[in-house]
């Protein structure tokens, strides 16, 4: 596979070796991106640049190293998002919850932590946040309760339910889209030990926040008055979104008997979605409408995709990948079970400070490089469940773990109730190494 | 025509240290769109405006920029604006200031009816370059009052 | 190329159809809902390419590299550099400056930013040619109070003369140059001369029947020599990073055969070096505003119809139908490469005047490829190719739907009032746009046959 690229990296500028070449560029690709002085598109876009000019790729590899699964995913859910969001629905189901527990503060708590954390799992954690936020601020206003735990809460939850499916965050489309794993294999490996994290997670958010927060008999009944109907803004749209994003469901679990692959439906749903939404339209209405739904896609994301995918098959093209994979299995002799443990604990407190986009992209080339120590691809299924855990649920360590995070953390400085960097880290770290406990019996229990 | 022969070089102005409750009565008492607020210094902060004043009476959920912008599930009675206009009318000015794009002395007449179009606004502030003092205000009445002028 | 493990696949495909039947009928069907112009072309692609890999033609592996990601790339990288350099006033500085280079006189005007409009047309897509360069005629003809029609008809001819001559000027030379390997290089040398030669040769026509009868008061030319073209660049600090990058660029595009380097690769390098130049001193808010804002200025509606496009046309190529249509092709013309280059250039230049030439150059580019054997390999084709991109990008002036660029300016021209119809415009355009095919007819013809 990576023969052509091998024979070209041996005319690497400057006379020097391809594989520090690869890995100086990738180091300092890494380190620009942490220190977050750049924009992270322009970063991986630039760096690919030097990895082709650098002679490391021709452009023609370096297209190959893309994951274009992963890419059109992403896309295609973006776009199905974006007009779904419009039709008010995930307002409609945060209203209702909070009235379904009689607007009782805790209840509120609770029931807008397990909605954030459902969503999570099928749309992306910051949109999630983007929609279930503003009504929490709503509800905590007229309650007059402080806004903190709530927004705490979503955070957490939504790096929480990210964890359980396929389209939940970036690093599942990444190794699913890389190891060819289905929606199916994800909801029946993630799901149960998410679930048990939910509830083991609402345990100290009670604790410390729920069984003090109390609100007035007149405020609750103001909230109870909301009419959650009136948030559904275009019932005719709501309705084609949900046949859309039911078929999309439906056709990532049939996905491997229909010989299909993730990014074919993702975009044939969001294709099918606009045609529905611009059917009635004319020319112009139609073209406002579509390019509306690609502009609401997160180009920087798609992009650091592009240029990471690059950069990270550069690397592993020379090499040093293997090379690392090799070191660190001697490190864990070689035993499958120190080494999920060693990926699971480490990916989370990496994950809890940097990206975990980069580090997840690193990873997939350097676990596959294990495959032969553990008896083939089919061995290494305990390491990928161990990464996705670890990347996913160690964004709580910090508030600069996740991007989701700091989008909420905007709202709640806007709002005149910031979240601090320390006072988030001293209650969040603690949270999320439960979780990564949980997940360690979890996996010791299942897997090894 | 520049701004600053279409100027009023001596408009009301606020200090930052005036509440919500004084720019509220100034605006009412002189039926007032736009208030710029200036410091001891005579810099230009921003504009606390009629549009100010909406904002006060609505939750921060449906003000953030990424918040709601669909709230007709909320029912509300004039008594729980009034009461949200009152929780906040003795905040300074400077919380609830409109960032206005601003001309220059030098700008030309058409700019600055296209910043009132664009922007729709009815007045401009005059802000000097170098310094970044307010010289005055360019109202749409001037602008209209000149053009009129011209023809008459 | 890649037809075999497409064909594997293809064993598979649905309702017991042959695949190269069904792959005919999803292709055939997907360009008539395209011609008829009632769901917008990004959706249908999409959905078209889409039900290629249901029906079983392709898996999405084979879609995805049917798809000519160093198409995608140019143009995306392209686009972002362009959005940047609008946002300086360049464009505008340089229309203005060349209305008082002619004293402001109407005909000298017309002339110089029809010019204008080629040289930009040229390097930038034409549409945002256009787009730029028509607000500034329509506010100099309401100057000199001459009517904007004239203007606004050149703008749309030689909008789409200019973007013939290079290979980033029009998405067709993209994509052949692309599929082809060609450099910006061969297309300066292949295509330039002849266009100039288009040029001036339009501007005859217009001279006689608009240029010779415009006139202005002095006091109003006096007006327009009044403005300060200075004044129109709104940022200079970024119109020296702009300029710098796209100097850079095109360096990279003339020296890419030597550097080892492809075009989609040069110019998204660019686009993220003009991003880190206008981000680098701002915060991190700021700069994800700056890039949001570049990516978002993108023609992703463009963008999306052409991956769709690729992928089904590559369904259909893989199942070797477009190979049996070249040689059907060939056996009409007796396998005689004058009578190709002919039939090539006149009949894309007729049917891009009535339909999009996009898609109509994704289909002949994997035909004409199927035809090297009889001429002799690649090198051979080379005629083809030229005569492929002159008809593909000329012909889009026959008719007002014949490019986006002409109904953008159409757009401009309904709503400042003086409406550029169908067929007045069909009556003047067409003559013009087969005399340019007629040039192009005897260049080809000296230069290659």
């Amino acid at each position: 596979m990576h023969g052509s690229e091998t024979q070209l990296a041996s005319t690497v500028i400057f006379g020097l070796n391809p594989m520090w070449y690869a890995a100086i560029l990738f180091i300092l690709t890494y380190v620009v991106i942490m220190t977050e002085r750049i924009n992270r598109a322009i970063v991986s876009l630039l760096a690919a640049g030097l990895m082709i000019f650098g002679g490391v790729l021709n452009q023609e590899a370096a297209v190959r190293g893309v994951d274009f699964n992963t890419i059109g995913l992403l896309i295609g859910m973006m776009v199905i998002v974006a007009i779904t969001r419009q039709s008010g629905v995930f307002q409609y189901v945060a209203i209702w919850s909070a009235k379904k527990v009689n607007a009782s503060p805790w209840g509120i708590l609770a029931m807008l932590s397990v909605v954030t954390a459902v969503v999570s799992a099928l749309l992306d954690n910051v949109t999630t946040v983007l929609l279930i936020v503003p009504v929490a601020l709503l509800i905590t206003e007229e309650l007059k309760v402080k806004a903190y735990p709530y927004l705490f809460s979503m955070i957490v939850f939504s790096n929480i339910g990210g964890t359980a499916t396929l389209i939940g965050d970036p690093p599942n489309i990444m190794i699913g889209s890389a190891v060819g794993l289905t929606f199916n294999d994800f909801v029946v490996n993630l799901a149960p030990v998410v679930a048990v994290v939910i509830a083991a997670t609402l345990v100290p958010v009670y604790v410390i926040w729920g069984r003090n927060l109390k609100a007035a008999a007149e405020d609750r009944q103001r909230v109870m008055d909301f009419n959650e109907r009136e948030a559904i803004t275009d019932p005719a749209l709501l309705k084609k979104c949900l046949a859309v994003i039911g078929v999309v469901v439906l056709s990532f679990v049939f996905a491997r008997s229909l010989g299909l692959e993730a990014a074919t439906i993702g975009l044939f749903g969001a294709a099918a979605l606009l045609l529905l939404q611009c059917w009635p339209h004319n020319a112009d209405e139609q073209s406002k409408l579509v390019t509306h739904a690609f502009t609401e896609a997160e180009w920087i994301t798609i992009f650091f995709f592009v240029g990471l995918f690059i950069v990270v098959h550069g690397l592993d093209s020379t090499g040093a990948l293997k090379l690392l994979a090799d070191h660190l299995l001697a490190l864990t002799g070689g035993d499958l079970t120190a080494t999920a443990m060693t990926i699971l604990w480490s990916s989370a407190v990496l994950s809890a400070f940097v990206d975990n986009i980069p580090f997840v992209a690193t990873m997939i080339p350097l676990i596959k490089a294990m495959a032969p120590t553990f008896g083939g691809p089919e061995g290494l299924m305990p390491l990928w469940w161990a990464l996705s855990l670890g990347a996913c649920l160690g964004g709580n360590g910090t508030l600069i773990g996740a991007s989701a995070n700091l989008v909420v953390a905007g709202f709640a400085e806007r709002a005149g109730q910031p979240i601090r960097f320390v006072p988030f880290l001293l209650m969040a770290f603690p949270m999320m190494l439960m979780s990564v406990a949980i997940c360690t019996v979890y996996l010791y229990w299942r897997y090894l | 025509m520049t701004a600053k022969t279409l100027m009023n070089p001596n408009p009301m102005t606020l200090s930052p240290s005036d509440t919500v409750a004084i720019a509220a009565d100034r605006i009412l008492q002189h039926h007032l769109r736009h208030l710029p607020v200036v410091d001891a210094q005579g810099h230009y902060l921003g504009t606390f405006s009629v549009y100010s004043l909406l904002k006060l009476t609505l939750p921060k959920a449906v003000l953030d920029k990424h918040g709601l912008d669909n709230v007709s599930f909320v029912t509300e009675h004039v008594a729980h604006l009034a009461q949200r206009f009152g929780g906040r009318r003795d905040e300074p000015v400077t919380n609830w200031l409109n960032i206005h794009e601003v001309a220059h002395p030098e700008t030309p007449a058409m700019e600055i009816m296209l910043l009132m179009l664009h922007g729709r606004t009815t007045s401009v502030p005059v802000v000097n370059k170098e310094n970044g003092r307010l010289e005055g205000i360019v109202s749409f009445w001037d602008v209209l009052e000149k053009v009129r002028g011209e023809n008459a």
